[in-house]
C-alpha cells in the first residue's frame, strides 16, 4: 500500500532521553502533494522533518519514501533534497558549484551538470548570478540558489525547513508565490515546515497541524479552516484567529439556540438552524462557539445571507486597510469582528452586528474537541 | 543528530591521532612506570634487570637531594608564576588605558613570547655575565653596585636570576589573557562605582580583579604546570649549578638518566614528578571547567 | 574621565618603563650582534657600538665557514622538523577535531589528549630514547618530526575543535543531504570555512616546535639532525671568545618567530588566549 504514496510514515516515535518529542506520527502523502507541517514552536515539526531527512534517527516506526523503506537510510540515500532555514549555501563556492554540488558528488559529467544547472537557474531566474559567491547575493537570491540546489537533482521528495523565515515581509510574499509557481510547474512533492499559518494556508494542498509532538489534524486548507477538529486548531489557523466564545446551547425543535453572555449582563441570543441539532448531545449544555471574524460583520457588508443581527458594543476599532477589525467582548473573551473598511464606527459605539452561523463550529469546553 | 555511519566515523576520524599519542606518550608512560620498579641501567652491554618492588621509591622519598630539587622547583614555580601574574595584570591594566602608542606597546609585548626559550636563556646569560654583562655594567654605571658581581655564579642569587629570565619570557601570555578579560569588564559597572565614590584602587580590587579572576586563574594554573617542568633555561643558564642551587626536578631526573645512567631509579623520580604534575593538571581542568560554566563573573 | 597632569606623567612613565623592560633585552641582543668584539669586552660597557659590524651575519650565512655550516644546517633541520611536524599534526588534528566537534566524541578523551602534553617530557623520554635507539632512529629529523607531531597534536586538535564548533552545522548537513561523504565534506566544505583557524593553528604549532629543546637535545647529536635550539646551546657552551656570535645566532633564531608574531599578532593572540583559557 505504501507504494502509491511518495511518503508514508507509520507509527513514528521520537524520544530524546525521557522526552517524547514525536508521538505516534502517521502520514501518507501522495505524489505531487504540497504537504505543510505547521504548529507553534516546540511542537516537533522541525524534528519530524529532520527525521524524514535522515539527519535525525527515529526511535521507532518506519518511513517509506517513493515506495522504499528508508527508515535507516543515510540522508543521501533517501532520494530527497532539502532547503534549509539558513539556506546552508557553501560560502566558498560559486552559485553554479553550489547548485551542482549534488551532481558533482555523484560524479555526473561536467557537460551534463552544466546544462542541468543552467536549466534550473533559468527556472529560478538566477542565470545571471552563476559565477557569484553566496556572500554577494541578496536574501531572496540565496533562497533561490538553495532551491536550485534541491531542484537540480530531481529527487522524489523535497523538504523545506522554514525557508522564508529569514526574509523580510515583502520578499516573503514574493518568494511564497515563487515556491507555489515552482510546485505547479514541476509537480514536485514537497514537505514544508513553517510556523506561519498564512504560509500554510496559501501553499499547502494538505496541512498537518502539530502540537506537543501529536498530529492534531490533517486536511486540505479548507477543511482545516472550516472544520477544525478542536479548539487548538481553530485558534491556531486563520488570521485573525477564530473567535471562541463561551455560551450555552439549547436543543429546540431541531434547531440550536445559543446564548452568549456579554459584559453588560445581557445575553446575546442566536439561532443555528443548519447544524444537525444532534451535535448537542444534551438538551442544554455549556459549549465553545467558534465563529470566524468574517462571520461577524456590519450590516453594510453586502452578504447574501441575511444572518442574524444583534447590537454589540465595540471595545476597540482597528482599521486595517481593506477591512476594519472591531473588538467586541462576548462570551468571556475578546472576539474580533471583520467590518467593511467603509464602516464609519468608533470605539465605544453600539453597532448592529450581523452574525452568520452557516460555518459555526462547536467545541467541548473542557477537552476542546469538536462536537 | 547522529546516524549510524556517523557514529562509526567518530572513531575512524580519531584513530590516527589516538595511535600517535598512544605510541609517543601512553606507551612510554606505562614503560616508565614499569621501569621504576626495576633496577635497570643504561649500558652498552645487555645487563640483567630485576624487579625490585618499591625499593626505588623508598630511596627516592628519603633522598634529601631529590627533596631539595623538588622544593627548588616549587620555589621557582611559585615565585616565577606569581611575578608573571602580578606584572602581567599590571601591564594589562596599563595596556587597557588610553594613551598614545598603545597599539605599538600592545604589539611590542608579544616579542618576549616569540623569543625561543633557548635564545632567552642565552641572552640573559650574556646579560648576567660576571665580567662583560649588561646587568653589571648598568647597575655599576647607575651607582647601585660598586663592584661587578657574578649573578649566576653565586648560589644566593642564581635561582632568582633564572626566575627573572623566565618571567621576562612568559609574562606576555598572562598579560594578553588579563587584557582580554579586562576588555569585558562592563564600563557602566566601573562608572557606577566611581559615582558611588569608590577610589580607583578600591574599584580595581572590588570590581575589576574579581571580574578577571576566572580567566586569570586558568592561565596561571596552566603556567604553573609549565613552570613545574622547567628544564631548558636551567640547562643553558646554569647547568643546575652553582652548588646545585638551580637544580630542578626535571634536571635531577635528566642527570639520573643520562649522567648516572640509572634508568630504574630515574624512572621512579620521573613517576613522582609526573604524579605531582597530574594533580596540577586536574586542578587546571577544575579551574577551566568552573571558568567555562561560571562565565566571566 | 580626564587625567590630571600628574596622572599623565605617571602613566607615560609606566609606558616607557614597560617598553624598556620588554624591548631592552632584545635591543641589547641586537646591539651585541653588530658591535665590534672589543666593544663587548669593555668595562664598563660601551652601550653604543663604536662601529656597526655585520660581519658575524655574513659568517653565519656562509656554508664554508665552520660556524656558518653549524648554523645553516641547524636552521635547515629546524625548518624541516617544525614544518614537517606542523603539517603532520594538522593532518591528524583536523579529523580528530571534527570528531570531537561533530561526532560527539567524548570531552574526557580530549582532556586526556591535552593531559599528555602537560606532563613533563622526562616522563616519556627514557622509553622513547631506548626505542628509537634500538630501531636505529636516533639523530634523525624524521624521529623528531614524529615526536613533535605527538607534542603538537593535542593543542592543535583543541584549537581546531573550538573553531569548528562555531561553524554553521547546517552547511555540513546540506553537503550530507547532497550525498557528499564525510571526507569530501571536510575537504570541500569545512576546511575552506576553517582556513583562518587552520592558519592560526599552524602558526602556533610551528612556533612551539621551533622552540622545543629537550627532545632535540636527547635525540640528536650532530649536524644532520640538530635543531637551532640545540645548536645555540652548543654555541653558548662552547669556547666562543666573541659573545657577539652567540648574540647573532640568537637574533637569527628569533627572527622567524618574531616576524610571524608581529605580522599575525591578532591571530596568534586570540589563539593563545582561547587556547589557554577556554576549558
Amino acid at each position: 500500500m505504501s507504494d502509491q504514496h511518495i511518503l508514508s510514515i507509520n507509527n513514528l516515535q521520537k524520544l530524546y532521553g525521557e522526552t517524547h518529542v514525536l508521538k505516534d506520527i502517521n502520514i501518507a502523502m501522495d505524489k505531487g502533494e504540497f504537504l505543510v507541517l505547521v504548529g507553534p514552536s516546540g511542537c516537533g515539526k522541525s524534528t519530524l522533518l529532520s527525521c524524514i531527512s535522515g539527519l535525525t534517527e527515529i526511535s521507532s516506526g518506519s518511513i517509506h519514501i517513493a515506495g522504499k523503506d528508508r527508515t535507516h537510510c543515510e540522508p543521501a540515500d533517501r532520494d530527497i533534497a532539502m532547503v534549509f532555514q539558513s539556506y546552508a549555501l557553501f560560502p566558498n563556492m560559486s552559485v553554479e558549484r553550489n547548485i551542482g554540488f549534488g551532481l558533482e558528488v555523484r560524479k555526473v559529467p561536467e557537460a551534463i551538470r552544466k546544462q542541468k544547472v543552467a536549466e534550473v537557474a533559468e527556472l529560478l531566474k538566477i542565470g545571471h548570478l552563476l559565477h557569484r559567491r553566496p556572500a554577494e547575493l541578496s536574501g531572496g537570491q540565496r533562497q533561490r540558489v538553495a532551491m536550485g540546489r534541491a531542484l537540480v537533482r530531481d529527487p522524489a521528495l523535497f523538504l523545506f525547513d522554514e525557508p522564508l523565515s529569514n526574509l523580510d515581509a515583502k520578499l516573503r510574499v514574493t518568494m511564497r508565490t515563487e515556491i507555489k509557481r515552482i510546485h505547479q510547474t514541476t509537480g514536485a512533492s514537497i514537505v514544508y515546515v513553517t510556523h506561519d499559518q498564512i504560509e500554510a494556508m496559501t501553499l499547502a494542498t494538505r496541512i498537518v497541524v502539530l502540537r506537543d509532538g501529536i498530529i492534531q489534524q490533517i486536511g486540505t486548507p479548507q477543511e482545516i479552516y472550516n472544520t477544525p477538529v478542536n479548539a487548538f486548531v481553530a485558534d491556531f489557523m486563520g488570521s485573525p484567529s477564530m473567535n471562541l466564545m463561551r455560551g450555552t446551547a439549547v436543543r429546540q425543535d431541531g434547531k440550536i439556540r445559543l446564548s452568549i453572555p456579554t459584559p453588560g449582563g445581557s445575553v446575546l441570543e442566536l439561532e443555528d438552524m443548519r447544524t444537525d441539532s444532534s451535535a448537542i448531545s444534551e438538551e442544554k449544555r455549556d459549549i465553545l462557539i467558534g465563529l470566524r471574524p468574517e462571520a461577524m460583520t456590519d450590516t453594510l457588508s453586502g452578504s447574501r445571507d441575511p444572518g442574524q443581527i444583534a447590537d454589540c458594543i465595540l471595545d476597540v476599532v482597528e482599521p486595517a486597510g481593506a477591512d476594519t477589525y472591531a473588538v467586541i467582548n462576548l462570551g468571556g473573551t475578546e472576539t474580533i469582528a471583520r467590518l467593511s473598511a467603509d464602516a464609519n464606527v468608533q470605539a465605544g459605539q453600539t453597532v448592529p452586528i450581523r452574525f452568520d452561523l452557516s460555518k459555526v463550529s462547536y467545541f467541548d469546553v473542557d477537552s476542546g474537541a469538536r462536537l | 543528530m547522529l546516524g549510524r555511519r556517523q557514529l562509526r566515523e567518530k572513531w575512524f576520524l580519531l584513530a590516527p591521532a589516538m595511535a600517535v599519542l598512544a605510541l609517543i606518550t601512553l606507551m612510554p608512560l606505562a614503560n616508565t612506570f614499569w621501569l621504576s620498579f626495576t633496577d635497570t641501567r643504561i649500558s652498552a652491554l645487555p645487563t640483567p634487570t630485576h624487579f625490585i618492588g618499591l625499593e626505588n621509591y623508598i630511596y627516592a622519598l628519603t633522598d634529601p637531594d631529590f627533596q631539595d630539587a623538588l622544593f627548588r622547583t616549587l620555589y621557582f614555580t611559585v615565585v616565577s608564576v606569581g611575578l608573571e601574574g602580578v606584572i602581567g595584570v599590571a601591564i594589562a591594566v596599563l595596556l587597557n588605558q588610553q594613551f598614545k602608542g598603545r597599539t605599538l606597546l600592545r604589539a611590542l609585548i608579544i616579542l618576549p613570547w616569540a623569543v625561543p626559550t633557548i635564545v632567552n636563556a642565552v641572552a640573559w646569560r650574556l646579560i648576567y655575565h660576571p665580567d662583560y654583562g649588561a646587568l653589571n655594567s648598568m647597575l655599576y654605571q647607575l651607582g647601585f653596585i660598586s663592584d661587578y658581581r657574578s649573578w649566576i655564579g653565586d648560589p644566593m642569587t642564581a635561582m632568582h636570576m633564572v626566575i627573572l629570565a623566565d618571567m621576562w619570557k612568559n609574562f606576555p601570555l598572562v598579560a594578553y589573557v588579563a587584557l582580554a578579560a579586562l576588555q569585558t569588564v562592563p564600563g557602566d559597572l566601573l562608572k557606577a562605582a566611581a559615582v558611588e565614590g569608590a577610589s580607583p584602587w578600591k574599584r580595581f580590587w572590588s570590581i575589576t580583579l574579581p571580574w578577571i579572576a576566572g580567566p586569570l586563574m586558568v592561565v596561571m594554573v596552566l603556567r604553573t604546570i609549565e613552570a613545574f617542568r622547567v628544564f631548558d633555561i636551567v640547562y643553558v643558564m646554569t647547568g643546575g649549578g652553582p652548588a646545585d642551587s638551580t637544580k630542578t626536578a626535571s634536571f635531577y631526573v635528566y642527570q639520573e638518566y643520562f649522567n648516572y645512567l640509572r634508568s630504574g631509579s630515574g624512572a621512579s623520580y620521573a613517576v613522582l614528578v609526573a604524579g605531582i604534575s597530574a594533580v596540577m593538571i586536574l586542578g587546571y581542568y577544575a579551574a577551566a571547567r568552573r571558568q567555562s560554566q561560571g562565565g566571566a563573573a | 574621565m580626564r587625567r590630571s597632569l600628574l596622572q599623565s606623567v605617571l602613566l607615560y612613565a609606566c609606558v616607557v618603563l614597560v617598553a624598556l623592560f620588554t624591548a631592552g633585552p632584545l635591543l641589547w641582543l641586537v646591539t651585541m650582534s653588530i658591535s665590534a668584539p672589543t666593544d663587548l669586552t669593555e668595562v664598563p660597557l660601551r652601550w653604543i657600538p663604536s662601529e656597526v659590524d655585520f660581519s658575524r651575519y655574513q659568517t653565519l650565512l656562509d656554508l664554508n665557514d665552520g660556524s656558518g655550516e653549524r648554523f645553516l644546517s641547524a636552521l635547515r633541520n629546524s625548518i624541516l622538523t617544525a614544518g614537517g611536524a606542523t603539517l603532520l599534526a594538522l593532518l591528524l588534528a583536523v579529523p580528530a577535531a571534527y570528531s570531537f566537534s561533530r561526532r560527539n566524541a567524548s570531552m574526557v578523551l580530549l582532556f586526556a589528549f591535552l593531559a599528555t602534553i602537560m606532563m613533563p617530557p622526562i616522563t616519556y623520554i627514557l622509553p622513547l630514547y631506548s626505542t628509537f635507539s634500538s630501531l636505529g632512529m636516533l639523530n634523525k629529523t624524521l624521529t623528531l618530526i614524529v615526536v613533535y607531531t605527538a607534542m603538537l597534536l593535542p593543542f592543535a586538535t583543541w584549537l581546531m575543535k573550538s573553531n569548528i564548533d562555531v561553524l554553521p552545522i547546517e552547511v555540513e548537513q546540506a553537503a550530507f543531504m547532497e550525498g557528499a561523504s564525510t571526507a569530501y565534506t571536510i575537504r570541500e566544505v569545512v576546511l575552506p570555512l576553517a582556513l583562518p583557524a587552520i592558519a592560526a593553528t599552524a602558526m602556533l604549532s610551528f612556533l612551539v616546535a621551533w622552540d622545543e629543546f629537550f627532545y632535540a637535545l636527547i635525540f640528536t647529536n650532530d649536524l644532520s639532525a640538530k635543531t637551532l635550539p640545540v645548536a645555540i646551546a652548543d654555541f653558548s657552551a662552547g669556547r666562543v671568545t666573541d659573545y657577539g656570535v652567540i648574540a647573532t645566532v640568537g637574533v637569527m633564531a628569533t627572527l622567524p618567530p618574531a616576524i610571524l608574531a608581529i605580522c599575525f599578532q591578532k591571530f596568534i593572540v586570540s589563539g593563545l588566549v582561547a587556547g589557554s583559557v577556554k576549558g
